[in-house]
């Protein structure tokens, strides 16, 4: 029993952060299963919510998870606008171009944020959320709390809108069949703004959790990018349970990984796992043959 | 007529030595970036396999002559050898293990490998001095030269680019070159009529591996002071693959026209950007892509043959 209430403590820890990864991999693969882009940016979204958190914060006292209300209108815009006048070119282009191009509006983000805040790390003291709850002998700090009920709310409203709701049943539909879907009339342009949207929303929303629990840098996008590789191939891409699944996965092996193995090399077992399921299991770890939403 | 082409790059060369003393340091970065970038470009360009993991080669070709030269003592040149068939060793295993992978799915692969050979590099400290990095002291003096000094930096960095820019010229012009373009335009046609994809890809793979590697030696020798920070990261491999997909894949001079458009666009602009000079790479890419899909020098070659063929449909 000794071991026991370290590694649960380990495991509450792992799911907490785990559920804000499966929150920023939702977005990334519900983009790659509507629209067939794999979008490098994700990452960089997420360091926008967090360095708008942190603005709004500094300059106005607002409250992170208040600013939750202007982040996330705010990164369904951006999406739209990016789709719109970047992705929405490209859609029907060959080869790995619409990879390229996200791939140069990452690093535009992450330089714009560079000469926009500096260099210098920032972050978001919140007296509150530095308290811990004590349950049964595991400490849970208060903000980790409060982004998993984010996360979890995040993601039920999601799945709500996919599978509820007549936009839902658009979107699954160019998931399924771009072609098809036009035929029965749906707006498959108008479905792709509002999908990349919807996946900007929620990273933001993820950067604005993520404020008062760590530092922020403005490269730090581009290691969220990759975690959310990880997450939606460890799920299999283009599935958005899985991506959940996939993001759970992922943080209870960092913090068990990190407590109990080598600390240097925590970032190599994602990335092996990531390989290995990509080389033998490319559906994914949950995943059936078919690549659905 | 591609001869003439690397007679000029050359001569290029020449010039900016005598004509810029203060720029050398300049001209050297932006010689390996456009060796590094031709080099991709056989892989990338010509064979269509984007990777995001040359930054690999580049570590392995810089840590080979560090180890070799300070710990056993070994010219660098035969440090650049060892380093070139390692790299070339590496490329036949990753390229084994990933080729099977399309499109996204290699691209992806090649950013993982990448990462974990920067993790081990930072990790075994023993062979790489970790974090801390290695230390290139001293270097056996071929002919007298003193390898430190920047012009002769210089000269070793034009002959690399000068060697890469030769080498692609006769592979691409030969027999392997064609091959490489049939499997990029359609791998199952090119199988049909053939040819072994996987084989092409590798050659294609152990060739840019092994030429990057060289210029990683430079490289190295150039810095001195070895990281796995920059060596290794993935904002190297990705300067080498957008400088290659900016200036026209799969053209011989394009790689190298990208790498001089940015490196002197980022020295420009170096004191309003400081420290965010990748912005350049981002919105020019963006822009590439949109509006120049081929590369500056694929869509000049494009609009050269279609005027070609109107002056001679017109008689």
């Amino acid at each position: 029993m000794e071991g026991l209430v370290p590694l649960l403590q380990n495991v509450t820890g792992g799911l907490l952060i785990g559920g804000i990864y499966a929150l920023i991999g939702v977005g990334l693969s519900l983009i790659f299963g509507v629209m067939r882009v794999i979008n490098f940016a994700h990452g960089e979204f997420v360091a926008i919510g967090m360095y708008l958190a942190i603005a709004l914060f500094a300059d106005l006292g607002l409250d992170p998870y208040v600013s939750l209300l202007i982040a996330l209108p705010a990164g369904l815009l951006a999406g739209w606008l990016i789709q719109r006048v970047v992705l929405a070119r490209l859609i029907d282009s060959p080869g790995d171009s619409t990879l390229l191009a996200t791939l140069g509006l990452s690093l535009v983000i992450a330089n714009a944020l560079f000469l926009l805040f500096g260099a210098e790390p920032k972050s978001i003291y919140l007296p509150y959320a530095t308290a811990t709850v004590n349950l049964a002998g595991i400490r849970l700090p208060v903000a980790q709390l409060i982004a998993g009920g984010i996360t979890l709310a995040a993601i039920a409203g999601l799945w709500l809108l996919l599978n509820r709701t007549e936009i839902g049943r658009a979107v699954r539909a160019t998931a399924q069949n771009r072609l098809g879907a036009e035929l029965v009339g749906v707006n498959t342009r108008r479905v792709h703004a509002l999908v990349f949207g919807l996946g900007m929303a929620l990273a933001m929303a993820a950067g604005v959790i993520l404020a008062p629990l760590l530092f922020a840098i403005p490269t730090v996008g581009s290691s969220y990018t990759l975690k959310a590789f990880v997450v939606t191939v460890l799920g299999g891409l283009g599935s958005v349970p899985g991506a959940i699944g996939g993001g759970l996965l992922l943080g209870v092996v960092e913090f068990l990984g990190a407590s109990y193995l080598s600390s240097g090399y925590r970032d190599a077992y994602g990335l092996f796992a990531f390989l290995i399921v990509l080389l033998f299991r490319p559906q994914g770890l949950f995943g059936r043959e078919t690549k659905r939403v | 007529m591609s001869y003439l082409r690397l007679g000029l790059v050359a001569l290029a060369g020449l010039a900016w030595f005598l004509l810029l003393p203060d720029y050398r340091t300049l001209g050297i970065n932006l010689l390996l970036l456009a060796g590094w970038a031709s080099a991709w470009d056989l892989l990338g360009g010509w064979s269509g396999q984007t990777s995001l993991g040359h930054a690999a080669f580049v570590g392995l070709g810089a840590y080979t002559v560090a180890v070799t030269s300070t710990r056993w003592d070994l010219a660098p040149w035969w440090g650049a050898l060892l380093a070139m068939a390692l790299a070339a060793l590496l490329a036949l295993l990753w390229g084994k293990l990933t080729f099977r992978l399309r499109g996204s799915y290699f691209v992806l692969a090649s950013i993982a490998v990448a990462e974990i050979l920067r993790l081990v590099a930072i990790n075994e400290r023993e062979l790489t001095g970790g974090a801390v990095g290695l230390f290139i002291f001293d270097l056996k003096e071929p002919f007298g030269l003193d390898l430190f000094g920047r012009g002769v930096e210089f000269w070793l960095a034009l002959g690399y680019l000068v060697l890469v820019l030769a080498i692609a010229a006769f592979v691409t012009r030969g027999r392997l070159g064609y091959q490489m373009r049939a499997v990029r335009e359609d791998e199952p046609s090119a199988e049909a009529a053939g040819i072994n994809p996987e084989a092409v890809k590798l050659w294609a793979f152990a060739i840019s591996g092994g030429l990057t590697a060289l210029g990683g030696c430079l490289y190295g020798i150039v810095l001195s002071a070895l990281q796995p920070q920059p060596l290794f990261e993935i904002h190297l491999s990705v300067r080498i693959a957008l400088v290659a997909i900016i200036g026209g894949r799969g053209t011989l001079l394009g790689p190298l026209v990208g790498a001089a458009l940015i490196t002197v666009a980022a020295e420009l602009f170096r004191n309003v950007f400081a420290e965010a000079n990748l912005l350049i790479y981002g919105a020019l890419i963006v822009i590439v892509v949109l509006f120049a899909p081929s590369g500056i020098l694929g869509e000049v070659h494009r609009w050269t043959v279609r005027r070609r063929y109107a002056r001679g449909a017109r008689g």
